[in-house]
């Protein structure tokens, strides 16, 4: 087997997982901010509005988590079965909580009385980002245990629930007008408050209670390349709250996207080379060169085509929704 | 690993596999359905099609929601409660697993928005493809699964590699000597599910004599593809045991009950029913057909059929009563199924067709209500039959289910279960309780397809569909 072209393979899966990854974070993330906004909304008719806004795109966003699943148990099987079985309980709660979500969202059409499907939607909704949140916080600190981590772990549930609720609330100001556009313009500035706070103290709990702290911040080409993430960071959390004042349509939520592709880059830049800082790295949890090759044809093909007609349906439904008719 | 934490995977595996397979068999053939119905209305104008297009869409939606949220514990099942499975088979089962998400999972989710809110947004021919896509993603779905699985069956195209597999030959890997009858019996079971569900729900209403011009439509629609598939899936099950006979003898001579090998040139005696007690290596009792398993599993007078006895006791599957009955089961509906479809046709064919004709025979009618559960069932049965057959292994011949397993406490295993049972009894209720909704208010007689595609403005955004 030729190292170098296995190391490529690898280097190659670990940028589409991460690619993958981003595209579910980010759209799916909107999905679950919408959901835990709605929590908050007591009129059942802005209630419809908010979910119309997500109805015909949420099952194809969630669909990129189990793309990304099936990624990595192909790609990274040794990863992807570490990381699965040392979470079991995270994990396990994150699947019931997507089981909530989904079922309340297309439930809830077919049901008249729908009060208990959203409230059903909405904490499902809740759950699934603070489940993810605790992943991503033991998986960057290790999976160890302890009382730093925990706080560490809060924070990073906190921030993913705060960023998802930016997302959320930035989407609905693009997707809903009147009340629902103002009041989301309301949560979007408090939502990326709260995020850039999160941002900030898990930066700097990174630095203590992370294995990555030490090692891979500690090397200046690393270190220049976060600071340049960091300063992308900064400048779009100002954008968003500039553009939530200016009364901008799809300004916030394109400034959200961005601060959220900087703290994933940074996240990814962090991590490598490992899944989990300083117990598995990525060439060691790879599959063969041949099941790397046959799966960058089966499905780097695909993956076009896959963001192709996932962008021909939100051009499709784009624009502000109105009312349904429907009920 | 502790015995009780394995049985506990074991079961969970079990529980969520068998309620999530109930959803995805009827998505797989209604929505081929629907693009049949969707297909002739393009080609005839009829408008009927196009109101039994929206009438049937209604409950693929439905039917539809379930099993994706089904599906993700499926998904990520493997790696928290198999996590020695992942790593030793990830380079095959978890690439087919990716192929599986990207190719098929996607392709359905990208195009199920199009196909139900899509009405008058698009043109007819956009919706068209859509639902086309949408019957097509889950149809490769069933393929790649299908792959995955035969392959735990069948393992080829391998070897292993410091502790893990590694693919020397996809084309033996993906057509492993089990996968075209693992891939059609299962493809055909899904198609045959879909066309008795259309057909029992159409009886029902023309028992009860609602819109008997619109359901029998549906009804004949589906019956002149049952009378098709329904003797293809006896024919691919017959295979398929030929071919199990053939790959797992262990698993052969369980479900036929089949202790001792034949002596050469004698047949081996099929029982037709038989208790198989494992302790005592024998049948309690049998009634049996002398030299007839010969025959049903090799296609030959004489052909050797190993029997269970000659097998090392720590090969042989485990519950041999269960296997045994399980398959009963699913062949006698199977054949049942073969059998009323070929009554029916008779009788429509000698009546020419007619409705009036068609609803006096009420006893047909109810046979096909009374039909609707069968094919879960035999489906279920099928697949315990094949997964509890392959037992003690979980890829024959390379890996035992016991050193598959992930350590994971059986305290959290036994939380999980029982958070799936209360998840699966409230969707299974509420999937009832909205369906039976749906039955009630039937279809909707005046509706009309959308004029011409509308030009949407940007402010746009009214849903068509539900």
């Amino acid at each position: 087997m030729n190292t170098a072209s296995q190391g490529m393979l690898t280097h190659a899966w670990f940028v589409l997982a991460g690619l993958m990854l981003i595209f579910y974070v980010i759209t799916d993330g909107f999905d679950l901010g919408v959901g835990i906004l709605s929590l908050f909304q007591s009129e059942r008719s802005r209630r419809d509005m908010m979910i119309q806004s997500i109805g015909h795109v949420w099952d194809a966003n969630e669909t990129w988590l189990v793309v990304v699943g099936g990624v990595m148990f192909g790609a990274f099987p040794a990863a992807y079965a570490e990381i699965m079985s040392s979470l079991y309980v995270p994990v396990m709660v994150l699947i019931a909580s997507l089981i909530m979500r989904g079922a309340a969202i297309e439930f809830r059409h077919a049901s008249h009385g729908g009060r208990l499907w959203d409230a059903v939607f909405g904490l499902g909704s809740l759950l699934a980002a603070g489940c993810q949140g605790v992943i991503l916080g033991e998986i960057v600190t290790g999976l160890v245990p302890g009382v730093r981590e925990t706080a560490f772990v809060v924070v990073t549930a906190i921030g993913v629930i705060s960023g998802y609720v930016l997302l959320g609330a930035t989407y609905l100001v693009k997707k809903t007008s009147g009340q629902l556009e103002a009041s989301a313009r309301r949560s979007s500035v408090t939502a990326v408050i709260v995020t850039a706070l999160s941002a900030i103290v898990l930066s700097a709990g990174t630095r203590f209670a992370s294995p990555i702290g030490a090692q891979r911040w500690a090397q200046p080409e690393v270190f220049n390349v976060l600071l340049a993430l960091g300063i992308v960071a900064a400048l779009a959390f100002a954008y968003v709250l500039y553009a939530v004042r200016v009364g901008s349509v799809r300004g916030p939520f394109r400034a959200s996207v961005v601060l959220f592709l900087a703290s994933f880059a940074g996240l990814a830049v962090s991590l490598f080379p490992d899944w989990i800082p300083g117990q598995l790295t990525i060439a060691d949890s790879a599959s063969s060169s041949a099941t790397l090759t046959f799966m960058l044809f089966g499905i780097g093909m695909v993956l076009p085509i896959m963001v192709g007609y996932n962008l021909y349906q939100y051009y499709l439904f784009r624009g502000k929704v109105v009312p349904s008719q429907h009920h | 690993m502790l015995v009780e934490a394995l049985h506990l995977a074991r079961g969970q595996f079990a529980m969520t596999a068998i309620f999530h397979i109930l959803w995805p068999i009827l998505t797989i053939s209604l929505s081929a359905f629907v693009l049949l119905l969707e297909t002739l209305w393009t080609r005839t104008s009829d408008v009927a099609y196009y109101r039994h297009a929206r009438f049937w869409s209604k409950l693929l939606v439905l039917n539809f929601a379930v099993g994706v949220v089904s599906g993700i514990p499926m998904e990520f099942q493997f790696g928290t409660n198999w996590g020695p499975f992942s790593r030793f088979t990830g380079g095959f089962v978890g690439n087919i697993l990716g192929f599986e998400g990207a190719m098929a999972f996607m392709l359905e989710a990208g195009f199920i928005g199009i196909m139900m809110w899509g009405w008058g947004r698009v043109p007819k021919g956009v919706h068209l493809f859509a639902t086309g896509m949408v019957a097509f993603g889950s149809s490769i779905s069933a393929f790649w699964i299908m792959v995955a699985n035969s392959w735990m069956q069948t393992p080829a195209g391998i070897v292993v590699e410091n502790g893990r597999v590694v693919v020397t030959d996809y084309f033996k890997a993906i057509f492993n000597p089990d996968m075209i009858w693992a891939v059609g019996h299962m493809w055909f079971a899904a198609l045959e599910t879909g066309l008795v569900v259309i057909a029992g729900i159409s009886a029902y209403n023309l028992l009860r004599r609602r819109n008997p011009e619109f359901f029998v439509r549906s009804f004949r629609l589906a019956l002149i593809a049952l009378v098709i598939v329904a003797p293809v899936q006896v024919w691919l099950g017959d295979s398929s045991g030929v071919d199990v006979f053939e790959t797992q003898p262990a698993k052969g001579a369980a479900i036929e009950g089949h202790w001792h090998t034949n002596a050469p040139a004698t047949g081996a005696s099929w029982s037709l029913l038989a208790w198989p007690d494992q302790q005592k290596q024998d049948n309690d009792w049998s009634l049996e057909v002398p030299g007839m398993l010969s025959v049903l599993g090799t296609h030959s007078l004489h052909g050797r059929v190993t029997g269970l006895a000659d097998i090392p006791r720590a090969d042989q599957p485990p519950m041999v009563p269960l296997l045994y009955y399980a398959f009963r089961v699913m062949a006698g509906i199977g054949f049942a199924f073969m059998l009323l479809a070929f009554w029916t046709g008779f009788v429509m064919k000698r009546t020419r067709g007619r409705l009036d004709a068609l609803l006096a025979n009420r006893k047909l009618l109810l046979a096909w209500v009374l039909a609707i559960p069968l094919p879960y069932i035999a489906v279920e049965c099928g697949w315990i039959v094949r997964e509890v057959g392959r037992q003690p292994w979980v890829v024959y011949g390379l890996m035992r289910t016991e050193h598959a397993a992930s350590n994971i406490a059986a305290s959290a295993i036994s939380a999980t279960m029982l958070m799936f049972s209360v998840f699966y009894a409230v969707l299974l209720t509420s999937f009832f309780i909205f369906a039976r909704r749906w039955l009630r208010k039937g279809p909707d007689l005046t509706l009309m397809p959308p004029v011409a595609p509308v030009r949407t403005t940007r402010a746009a955004h009214e849903p068509a569909g539900y």
